[in-house]
């Protein structure tokens, strides 16, 4: 697309003649600046502390659980009536079916309908979910709070529950709803939004490679649709106002070995401190990553990793478990009973953390069961090491290899003629490629497979491989790219619905409540989060392979 | 994730196409929902279709046509939907997520309540809980969070693939597109066979039970 030269200057907000005159701007400041003292209340730390408890935890100042009543029937007590459950952590709310929970920072209560800025654009919201009022006061909130009538003077919806605060409690609790969301998260500037992506080093460059340039190619798309806008009016919602920012990818190579990487990623996030982390891969550790984004409280969205952590976090979320639902997921089929189970399974991987995490959930799952599981380890792979491996497996037994192509392909080649009953391979680890199955082989292949299969895959594909040939970036690895694309779409989604909102808490409630809505252009069948939900993608099907040599599901999608 | 593949064919990524695009969105989504209630009373039975302004209900009576699926319970065992629902009890019926803040906490507190009232008074019932965020909403979370309310043995709950979780909500016409965008829905069923009253939006565990009542005991 050749960018249209802009007719009209963009939305931006020229400075008028008047006042680019600096004493004028000067003195506009001093006036802003003494009236910003006037009318915020020094912020005591104190009262803010107490006031998170109330929101985040529900726990009032005295100590006892916070309480509120819905419906004059539903007793709402603790970490269940917190405000955070609701309005969430960020503050700005959100959207449930038509039903919007209002933005409650100070930003939004306390302003005038002139400064209050918009909390979101959604399709779903058939009104604007901010709604013009008067500001409000102290005592306004707390008549709200109490007794569920707004500023306006209108019963709010039946699902706020009314709270006996004293004021002490109140104070508190407004004093953290002024300074909550206040400051624009780091990484947003006046006219720039910086996001990262990360690659460790045990990646294929052209993997890398292929990753960043699709990044860079949908940051400048993004960036000049931007720019040519014409200022022409096509809707209504076209005159909303707001910041034009031009997105910045900064690329965070880690190089050497795992235990470097923190301060590596350290001095990178000292250097460009981003907004939030998008995609990224490896296909190892992503432990320190997760450390590092976890203590920053940078959001990292959706990498494309083989064994993520399993330790939840807010602000890290994936596509799915990886190779740990895969094992999950073999578990459940081998233990179901209506399926003849082989007697004994037999594991093999790379003594790696993937290798070793995958072999490691898929014994634990099968402890108690009816099959028992041997680990072995590949080493090498040498013909006479790889029979040394496979001596003893026979036709009533099943392997499981958590094993790269590479390594595959040396495995069937020199296996002995003796075939095992079932040989599974995992989906995410084989990178697509079966054309190492020999024909020996061919008819005992079991893929875990965590994607889509057929006719629907090929669709949410094509609308990616469309776009890669129009910007002519190479089709290297196609679930791994529609990760990357996903992502592309979904943060450019996101962005849009969040307005000049840039908070990182709110970027990750957006992240939670948006990724199931909508198209799916991923290799997955369905991706969601929601609340404490960490994993997008939930389940895989077991597949053979056909004539064709094409993945045929035997199973239903199964979700452990 | 609005429109992605429009946005890959056209421009590229374009914030302001995305904005008009959403904004027509917008305005078939007013459209849709003032013309689906419409919808459902045109093929209820209609005869008793009466609002509620007070406390913003709807209540409408209506016939599915229910999918023979099958599901699973809290306790893990496998059942044929139909058979489950068909067990003699009266049912009361509605659609949660656990991970849902608003308005699924709410409802449950509402059955809650609800269960409480029926038990209290000797009556028989059958409390029916669907997922429909399946795929993470498995038994043994169903089970724990059935606690939270203090479910008893009249109150199932019930999950599955995401395809039975998808053909059960379309068959009550729950279904609005995302887990997200549900809405607080009551079904009521005195027996097998009989058709269902479906109670659109907030009510209190007193108006459920009043309903309950007046469908058992018609005058």
């Amino acid at each position: 697309m050749i960018p249209q030269p802009a007719i009209f200057p963009s939305t931006h907000q020229e400075p008028s003649v008047f006042f680019s005159s600096r004493w004028l701007l000067g003195l506009g400041l001093l006036v802003l600046t003494s009236m910003a003292y006037a009318e915020i209340p020094a912020v005591n730390s104190e009262e803010v502390a107490l006031g998170r408890r109330i929101y985040m935890e529900g726990i009032l100042p005295s100590g006892e659980p916070l309480k509120g009543m819905r419906q004059n029937v539903v007793q709402l007590e603790g970490a269940t009536a917190a405000c955070e459950t609701c309005h969430r952590r960020s503050g700005i709310g959100s959207l449930e079916a038509n039903i919007s929970v209002k933005p409650i920072t100070g930003a939004f209560l306390f302003a005038t309908d002139d400064n209050r800025p918009m909390a979101l654009l959604d399709t779903r919201a058939a009104n604007d979910i901010t709604k013009p009022h008067a500001p409000y006061t102290e005592a306004s909130l707390a008549k709200a709070i109490r007794e569920g009538i707004n500023v306006s003077g209108r019963q709010m919806n039946i699902l706020m529950p009314h709270y006996a605060l004293s004021d002490k409690d109140i104070k508190a609790l407004t004093a953290y709803l002024r300074q909550l969301s206040s400051e624009l998260s780091p990484g947003v500037g006046e006219d720039t939004l910086q996001f990262a992506t990360i690659i460790t080093p045990d990646v294929d460059p052209k993997k890398a490679e292929v990753m960043v340039r699709m990044m860079h190619v949908a940051f400048d798309q993004r960036n000049v649709s931007q720019q040519v806008y014409s200022g022409r009016m096509r809707s209504p919602l076209d005159l909303l106002p707001r910041k034009l920012r031009n997105w910045q990818l900064k690329v965070w190579q880690l190089t050497g070995a795992p235990e470097t990487w923190a301060a590596q990623l350290a001095e990178n996030y000292r250097r460009n401190p981003v907004f939030a982390v998008i995609s990224g891969v490896s296909n190892s550790t992503w432990e320190p990553v997760s450390q590092f984004c976890e203590q920053e409280k940078l959001p990292c969205l959706l990498p494309s990793v083989p064994l993520p952590p399993t330790k939840s976090s807010f602000y890290l979320r994936y596509f799915s478990r990886g190779v740990a639902l895969e094992a999950d997921v073999l578990a459940t089929q081998l233990r179901n009973k209506e399926i003849k189970s082989p007697q004994r399974l037999l594991q093999i991987y790379r003594n790696t953390e993937v290798g070793h995490g995958a072999a490691q959930k898929l014994s634990e799952d099968l402890k108690g069961s009816d099959v028992k599981v041997e680990d072995r380890i590949l080493a090498s792979t040498k013909p006479a090491d790889i029979k040394a491996l496979l001596k003893g497996v026979s036709s009533q037994d099943a392997v499981m290899l958590w094993l790269n192509p590479a390594d595959l392909a040396a495995v069937n080649k020199a296996a002995p003629k003796q075939v095992p009953a079932v040989v599974y391979i995992s989906g995410f680890l084989a990178d697509e490629d079966y054309s190492f199955v020999s024909k020996a082989w061919k008819s005992h292949v079991r893929v875990v497979y965590p994607y889509e299969l057929g006719e629907k895959r090929q669709k949410n594909a094509d609308k990616m491989k469309q776009w890669l040939k129009t910007w002519q970036l190479p089709l290297v690895d196609e679930p791994f790219q529609n990760e990357v694309f996903f992502d592309l779409l979904l943060i450019t989604d996101l962005s849009s619905q969040m307005l000049d909102n840039f908070y990182r808490d709110y970027l990750v409630e957006r992240t939670e409540d948006m990724l199931s809505i909508g198209s799916n252009v991923s290799a997955y069948p369905y991706l969601s989060l929601s609340r404490n939900q960490g994993f997008a993608s939930k389940g895989a099907y077991i597949a053979h392979l056909d004539a064709k040599g094409e993945l045929v599901a035997d199973t239903e999608w199964l979700t452990p | 994730m609005n429109n992605g593949d429009e946005i890959m064919r056209c421009e590229g990524i374009q914030e302001r196409g995305v904005i008009a695009r959403q904004f027509m969105l917008k305005v078939m989504i007013i459209f849709a929902a003032v013309f689906s209630p419409c919808l459902v009373k045109a093929e209820s039975l209609a005869e008793t279709v009466k609002t509620v302004e007070a406390t913003h209900f709807n209540r409408y009576v209506a016939e599915y046509k229910l999918p023979d699926v099958s599901v699973l319970r809290q306790d893990g065992q496998k059942l044929a939907f139909l058979k489950a629902l068909d067990d003699g009890r009266p049912v009361i019926l509605n659609f949660v997520f656990i991970s849902c803040s608003a308005i699924c906490p709410m409802m449950s507190h509402i059955f809650s309540k609800v269960q409480d009232k029926l038990t209290k008074e000797g009556q028989p019932f059958h409390l029916v809980t669907i997922s429909i965020d399946p795929e993470s909403d498995t038994p043994a979370m169903l089970t724990e969070y059935g606690k939270k309310f203090s479910a008893g043995p009249n109150w199932s709950f019930y999950t599955g693939s995401r395809a039975v979780s998808l053909a059960l909500q379309k068959a009550f016409k729950a279904y609005r597109g995302d887990k997200m965008n549900h809405a607080a829905l009551i079904f009521l069923r005195p027996q097998s066979g009989k058709p269902w009253v479906r109670l659109e939006g907030f009510v209190s565990p007193d108006v459920v039970v009043d309903e309950y009542k007046s469908l058992l005991h018609p005058n």
